[in-house]
């Protein structure tokens, strides 16, 4: 085994244009695309900027004006009806999701302008406004009973949005969702887009203070490692195709070493290569373009366990690849799948842009792709480093790992005996 | 200690290998004669146990190896038409991979491949790349590969095909050595006759999948004993006297080489007055007159009717 792996690594760092798409390609397409589109991603907050419009479907004075009558009414003794009705006024949450949007950090995004429900659907469909936040009536005075009485009422928030899946609604839903918990209420806000009708929906509430968002060098820098890892399977069935044209194959047949040895060797070879390529790509991208701030053993620890896999999974591809072009004597699956299928997988599996606007099916396809899994992996391991999360992404991909190994061991040509 | 009993292949409607049946016996050097598409390296690929016969048999001290082809594979030593190399490692990497293989490490890796370079002349220039040796210098490594488990039958396929002169007598020369001073079988294949001729002590001559004939060099020589071979060089090519001069009773064979005339005549015929007398007429002048014993290549010329390298 050691014999064909030592054979295959040298190969490969004697062959300048492989190595040039295996590492220089890849590195340049990230600094390309990096700066480049650095203006989609979070790193420029212009991006970001949004109009939105606050309607307010109730009296806020008058909400908590009641409230202070149901305090006053629960016979508490006079020292806590004062301090309950002080909380009611300061804390009211029509006034404190104002104050939110006027703070210095916010403000330089999100311009807000109070009007009524026709005013802000009419702005909303002029595209005057990005999108329109409505307090209902009884908002307050739900959110007060629960601050104060903890009673279990839930109070919602109504947010209307242009586009549901731009990121800048995504970000005006995370601030909201904070908010919500800021105040702890128990509710929910209920997201719609322009053109349907109100309807709540729950949902769960996330964090955004824990998380950094993805930038644009994070997201090519990752994408372009997933696809081209790929080529290493192609790279590998290539040198398979030589040996067999070269009757160098016919030459390790005649060693007497198991054909399936040969087999594993070329898996274990493209495991290896790949585990290395991933492991230049990261630490250069980091030292050069400063792509992972994360310098704790912990957060590499879950890189290196999302790259092992993936490269478990490129050499069970490279396999199947050598085991297909053996039995066909010919080169023409290499070629194709660095051709052409390289690119498709890349494409459904993310590498080039996300794939949140895209059909569902387009991103089904894409998930149980090695590449878009471990993008899927990389990306909340990025977003949120918490191992359980990654179970799902890693078990896709090694669910693939096994059927491509499957598959390779059924085609490969066993050709022990004298075939 | 070698064998093959009946070989055919047959590859959709066309027949390979026919029926062939050869016998290696241990030290001796054989050689598999014959024209390009004649079915030599089909023959060499089953005896090689690289591929299936369509029937027949291969055996090693009578074993049948079409089941169990290890044993044959172990003291086998095949030298591809190809170079069966990696061009992008160097002579000691190749060997040193392929030593591996058959399971040799450490000192006693180190120790063969000095040998095996030793052997072919490379020592000197073996961490050179193998895709910057010359074409003579590529096939003497991939005999050094073949012979890196020590094997005990070299069975090589034409290793001499398009090299220098140089290269080829130094790998002639390398062959022979093996065979007389280490006592290596071998068998030998090849389109070239003086090649076989040089190294072998028994040749079988293949023509369309068949071995048309057998035997030592002397016994197939035998076949043409009470014949002789007339080369006549002239000045120039006279086409109508060529003709003319095939066609006089006794010649059996005739030849035309550019200005050469090649004729294959009963021993102890008195033809070279007429032969003279009819080139006078023409007003042809003769350059040269060559009465010379026959070789393999006559002998295929009679068997088959077409040169070797037709």
């Amino acid at each position: 085994m050691g014999a064909f792996l030592i054979k295959d690594i040298m190969l490969l760092l004697r062959d300048r244009s492989e190595l040039l798409i295996l590492l220089a390609m890849p590195f340049l397409l990230i600094a390309i695309l990096g700066f480049s589109l650095r203006g989609i991603f979070s790193g420029d907050l212009e991006a970001l900027e949004m109009d939105i419009a606050l309607v307010s479907e109730e009296n806020e004075a008058q909400a908590v004006a009641s409230i202070q009558n149901e305090i006053e009414e629960m016979g508490v003794p006079p020292e806590q009806t004062e301090a309950l009705t002080q909380a009611a006024e300061s804390a009211s949450p029509q006034t404190m999701l104002v104050s939110l949007f006027e703070d210095e950090s916010l403000s330089e995004l999100i311009t807000v302008e109070r009007m009524d429900r026709a005013q802000a659907q009419q702005s909303l469909d002029e595209e005057t406004v990005d999108a329109v936040i409505t307090l209902p009536e009884g908002f307050t005075q739900k959110s007060l009973r629960n601050m104060l009485f903890g009673s279990k009422e839930g109070s919602e928030l109504e947010l209307l949005a242009a586009d549901l899946s731009s990121p800048q609604t995504d970000v005006l839903d995370s601030i909201l969702q904070e908010f919500v918990r800021t105040v702890n209420f128990e509710a929910s806000i209920s997201r719609l887009s322009g053109q349907e009708s109100a309807a709540e929906v729950s949902g769960g509430i996330e964090t955004i203070t824990a998380r950094e968002p993805i930038t644009s060098f994070q997201y090519y820098t990752i994408g372009m490692a997933v696809m081209f890892v790929l080529f290493v399977g192609s790279t590998i069935a290539g040198q398979a195709n030589l040996e067999q044209k070269q009757m160098v194959f016919d030459r390790i047949r005649l060693s007497n070493r198991s054909p399936l040895l040969y087999l594993s060797s070329k898996a274990i070879a493209a495991s290896a290569i790949v585990t290395v390529q991933l492991a230049l790509l990261f630490s250069l991208s980091a030292l050069l373009f400063q792509t992972f701030a994360a310098d704790s053993w912990a957060f590499w620890s879950g890189i290196a366990i999302i790259s092992i896999t993936l490269a478990f999974s490129v050499g069970c591809l490279a396999a199947l690849m050598v085991a297909i072009t053996l039995r066909l004597e010919s080169d023409a699956v290499p070629a194709i799948f660095s051709g052409g299928v390289i690119s498709l997988m890349a494409f459904v599996g993310g590498s080039f842009m996300p794939l949140d606007g895209m059909p569902e099916m387009l991103r089904a396809i894409g998930n149980w792709t090695p590449n878009g899994a471990a993008l899927s992996a990389y990306f909340s391991w990025l977003l949120e480093p918490d191992l359980s999360q990654l179970m799902e992404p890693l078990m896709r991909i090694g669910i693939v790992a096994v059927v491509f190994l499957l598959l390779a061991l059924a085609l490969f040509p066993r050709k022990g005996g004298a075939a | 200690m070698l064998e093959t009993d009946k070989l055919t292949k047959q590859f959709k409607d066309t027949i390979a290998v026919d029926d062939v049946s050869l016998v290696l016996k241990r030290g001796e050097s054989v050689g598999l004669l014959g024209p390009n598409g004649a079915g030599k390296s089909t023959a060499i690929a089953m005896i090689s146990t690289l591929m299936k016969p369509s029937s027949g048999d291969v055996r090693l001290n009578g074993k049948s190896v079409l089941k169990k082809p290890d044993d044959m594979r172990r003291v086998l030593g095949v030298v591809p038409q190809k170079i069966a190399l990696y061009e992008e490692l160097s002579a000691y990497e190749n060997l040193k991979f392929f030593g591996r293989l058959y399971g040799l490490s450490g000192n006693k890796l180190e120790q063969r491949i000095e040998y095996v370079l030793e052997l072919v002349g490379l020592a000197d220039r073996k961490k050179e790349l193998v895709k910057n040796y010359s074409g003579g210098m590529q096939r003497r490594v991939n005999l050094a590969a073949a012979m890196m488990h020590e094997p005990e039958v070299l069975i090589m396929d034409e290793p001499t095909v398009g090299i220098d002169p140089q290269s080829r007598n130094h790998l002639l020369e390398t062959i022979r050595k093996l065979n007389r001073d280490e006592g290596m079988t071998v068998l030998y294949t090849s389109h070239y006759m003086e090649e076989v001729e040089k190294l072998c002590d028994r040749v079988y001559i293949m023509d369309h999948g068949k071995v048309i004939a057998e035997g030592t060099k002397e016994e197939l020589k035998a076949i043409l004993s009470d014949q002789e071979t007339v080369l006549i060089e002239f000045d120039q090519n006279y086409p109508e006297l060529f003709k003319k001069l095939s066609e006089i009773e006794g010649v059996q064979h005739s030849t035309i080489e550019e200005q050469s005339l090649k004729l294959i005549i009963p021993r102890g015929t008195r033809m070279l007055a007429a032969l003279f007398h009819e080139a006078e007429r023409y007003g042809a002048q003769v350059i040269n007159v060559n009465v010379q014993t026959p070789t393999l290549e006559d002998v295929f010329l009679r068997l088959t009717g077409r040169k070797l390298r037709d």
